[in-house]
């Protein structure tokens, strides 16, 4: 059955959006602001970055407003102006991301202004960006989210999206997997990962991934094999999916953009469950100085150690 | 007496991830006091348990490893204070990855043996060995690295004339 989801409030907050841009950038203390604006094809959204005031009414939010802008914070840091704050529109999974960042000391809270966006769900990839957003058309991580109405932003737009319950696509799929033996767990993957075409799409878009040099690219010693050949792809998406068990903020932005429609966030979803479950932490709203494998505590699970 | 001599069909390599200040002297203690344990181990001496990265253990597999065993101090012991305590969380969370991935977790094998511990060195390494023995060749990342790209694979009729056609 299809649920059409009400995305009414969109219309308000692209409002809400456009006010407060243009009030922030004319009064100067933010330079810049990351946001999103209409792009050619009908319906659709891209990132635009707005420096002038007049500007502010490109800006929108939709359904189709998926990406995750914090990649735009993390892999052009270098770049934000010493005079001056970077203004973004966050979802609350793009927050969690931002927090995140906070977190590991890549990104300053008060060399931001977050816009907060209440969010009812985005389209998923696979969806065309003109159609409306049903239980059909939202994306997968969109099923499960926790965190529609972020929080500890310098402005949120006033409004309350409304979400039936949904089925979760994620938690499904995590329990048949582990309920499958081994060799059958170990089929899947490898049909999932011969896939694989190195594109590097995944790590491009992911905010953590801000390596100046990544494990995967180096040749002295290569802990990795950078053709796309099946052994290389499985070794490639296991450290990735180590790399970042513990930071992962769940945005799925490398599942949306993975040409080869493999299930990225499935790995990290599944870490995120284990990681809950070993050390209760979970992405969320609240900075955390230390992520769970960057400390210990001397009570630790040792079951698995002889 | 001398050990009674056993052929076996197949003798499992394993690879062992040891810490310089427990384990591989706990090893080395096993050599001075002359026990006996299988010499299918290749031992690989760290600094720490903490500069053990996970992916050293996926690159002993692929590399053709039947087994791992990572071993360094007890919790409490380490040379560098906490380097154990960081790893162990780090191996927790890591043999859950490669447990969801498909990889049989009977081959890796996460222990703490002290400098005084020869004999639970023996132990360990004579464990993983007959425990790796029994489960057979570690063939899943072998197989991966011989298997082609899979634009290379014919799947359909149409494709495998094609292909002739040349």
């Amino acid at each position: 059955m299809t649920n059409t989801i009400d995305t009414s409030i969109y219309v308000a907050i692209t409002e809400a959006i456009q006010g407060e841009v243009r009030r922030i950038l004319s009064e100067g203390n933010v330079s810049a602001v990351i946001g999103y604006a209409a792009a050619r094809r009908k319906g659709s959204a891209q990132p635009t970055v707005i420096v002038q005031p007049d500007d502010a009414e490109k800006l929108i939010f939709s359904a189709a407003c998926v990406n995750n802008l914090a990649v735009y914070l993390t892999k052009a840091k270098k770049e934000i102006p010493k005079t001056g704050k970077i203004g973004i529109v966050v979802k609350g999974c793009d927050l969690k991301a931002l927090v995140g960042l906070m977190g590991e000391s890549q990104l300053k809270r008060e060399d931001l202004y977050l816009i907060g966006v209440p969010c009812a769900g985005v389209l998923a990839s696979t969806a065309q960006p003109a159609q409306p957003l049903t239980s059909d058309t939202i994306a997968p991580k969109c099923r499960e989210c926790d965190a529609r109405l972020p929080t500890g932003c310098d402005f949120v737009p006033d409004q309350q999206p409304v979400i039936p319950e949904l089925e979760r696509r994620y938690s499904a799929e995590i329990a048949r997997l582990e309920a499958m033996p081994p060799a059958e767990r170990w089929a899947y993957w490898k049909e999932q990962f011969k896939k694989c075409i190195k594109c590097y799409a995944c790590r491009q878009v992911c905010p953590f991934c801000f390596c100046e040099q990544c494990l995967c690219d180096r040749n002295k010693p290569q802990m990795v094999e950078t053709t796309p050949r099946p052994a290389g792809n499985a070794a490639w998406h296991i450290v990735r999916g180590m790399h970042l068990a513990g930071r992962c903020a769940g945005c799925a932005e490398c599942e949306r953009v993975c040409p080869m429609d493999i299930p990225l966030n499935l790995l990290n979803r599944k870490m995120a469950k284990e990681l809950k479950e070993l050390y209760n932490y979970e992405a969320g709203f609240e900075m955390q100085e230390k992520g769970p494998l960057a400390t210990y505590d001397e009570k630790d699970d040792q079951s698995f150690i002889k | 007496m001398p050990m009674e001599e056993q052929m076996h069909s197949f003798e499992p390599k394993i690879i062992a991830f040891v810490c310089t200040w427990c384990t591989y002297a706990g090893a080395d203690l096993a050599g001075t006091s002359r026990m006996q344990y299988p010499a299918n181990v290749r031992v690989l001496k760290f600094p720490c348990t903490g500069r053990i990265d996970p992916v050293f253990i996926l690159k002993a597999f692929q590399q053709g490893a039947d087994g791992v065993l990572v071993s360094g101090c007890h919790p409490g012991d380490c040379h560098y204070i906490a380097g154990n305590f960081h790893a162990r969380r780090r191996f927790a969370v890591f043999r859950k990855l490669l447990e969801f991935v498909g990889v049989d977790l009977g081959r890796l094998q996460f222990s703490w043996v002290s400098a005084a511990e020869g004999g639970k060195w023996v132990e360990m390494v004579t464990d993983l060995t007959e425990r790796v023995r029994g489960m057979g060749p570690m063939r899943d990342f072998e197989e991966l690295a011989l298997e082609e790209q899979w634009s290379g694979a014919i799947t359909t009729p149409e494709l495998q004339e094609a292909y002739d056609s040349i």
